[in-house]
């Protein structure tokens, strides 16, 4: 085959390997868009925000604090700790991304999500492909935009959208991509400790709840998994 | 003004996105950075459903009726038994909904 058409296939592959996240992720869509009609954005507003930002927890954050009467700036502050998980992303992905053309690491880096993530991050230098990758996170771009249209315009008619626990997707799809992966003591302490630090942190009202959770259940799945090296 | 929050928070996610994929950035990962990059898949994805699990419309509850918890649960079962994404994902989803209509 030509590279051309090896290419297209790799790129087909990447869209059906994350078309059941795409299609999982249509209620938090719909959520992000009826919010921000809610929140009286005008809908190019509304679509702006998941065409530009591409983000759904920091879209969804941001809207509330508009709505609440935050300032710009303690806005933008939140949003960028709410997606700090995103430089451990471009970390753990550096050896694979780094190396790329400029305009591939820019592409790809826009591309980053959370799904991007978990699907991409298995891969080792030899399997990774970046038409794969662009693949994915294209097809997850699209869906992503398409289901926050589809929220705008129901949202305009359809009122209290956010009462119908539309965020529940986000704990289901997520859910579908940590359960496999926990096979081992260190990854079931990780998961643990991430989750009894996030509620507590969020209790407490941090705004960097999530990360520092997030990066507690890794130190403790770290440890365990040295401490188990040290046994054998 | 609404405008320029979106375009500023489109470039904090975006630099968050890039920073680390920058090559000009003078950086070597240990063998002991990727074995704890590994955990971040789990880790941060967790964190980030803790609380919507745990504190729906931001109120603690710990209830083992709670239907995101169950929901989860199903959501995680289904996955071991059957795992296939997007049938753990309609089955938990419409499970869930079940619940919280029944529950409520």
């Amino acid at each position: 085959m030509n590279p051309s058409a090896l290419a297209r296939q790799a790129f087909l592959h990447g869209a059906i390997a994350i078309l059941p996240l795409s299609l999982a992720v249509a209620p938090w869509g719909l959520l992000a868009g009826s919010m921000a009609i809610e929140a009286n954005l005008s809908a190019w507003q509304g679509q702006g925000l998941s065409a530009i930002v591409f983000a759904g927890a920091a879209q969804l954050v941001a809207i509330g604090m508009l709505k609440s009467g935050a300032g710009l700036l303690s806005i933008l502050l939140t949003c960028l700790l709410l997606t700090s998980q995103h430089l451990l992303y471009g970390l753990s992905m550096r050896p694979l991304l780094a190396v790329q053309p400029l305009r591939w690491r820019l592409g790809l880096g826009f591309l980053l999500t959370d799904e991007f993530f978990a699907l991409i991050s298995q891969h080792d230098e030899r399997q990774f492909n970046r038409w794969y990758a662009l693949g994915v996170g294209l097809t997850f771009y699209i869906a992503w935009n398409l289901f926050t249209f589809a929220g705008i315009v129901l949202g305009q008619r359809i009122p209290n959208l956010q009462g119908l626990g539309l965020d529940f997707s986000i704990v289901a799809t997520f859910v579908a991509l940590i359960a496999p992966r926990v096979r081992d003591v260190p990854t079931a302490v990780c998961v643990l400790v991430s989750l009894f630090c996030s509620v507590l942190f969020s209790l407490w009202h941090w705004e960097t709840a999530l990360v520092a959770a997030g990066l507690l259940g890794m130190a403790a799945g770290f440890v365990c998994l040295k401490l188990q090296g040290v046994r054998r | 003004m609404i405008w320029l929050l979106i375009v500023a928070m489109g470039i904090a996610v975006f630099l968050n996105r890039y920073a680390f994929l920058e090559p000009r950035l003078p950086l070597r990962l240990s063998s002991n950075a990727r074995q704890f990059l590994g955990f971040a898949v789990p880790g941060m994805l967790t964190a980030i459903c803790g609380p919507i699990i745990f504190l729906p419309e931001h109120q603690l509850n710990l209830s083992p009726l709670n239907p995101y918890l169950l929901g989860a649960l199903a959501a995680v079962a289904l996955m071991l038994w059957t795992g296939r994404v997007l049938l753990s994902l309609l089955l938990s989803m419409g499970l869930f909904l079940i619940l919280r209509t029944g529950l409520a």
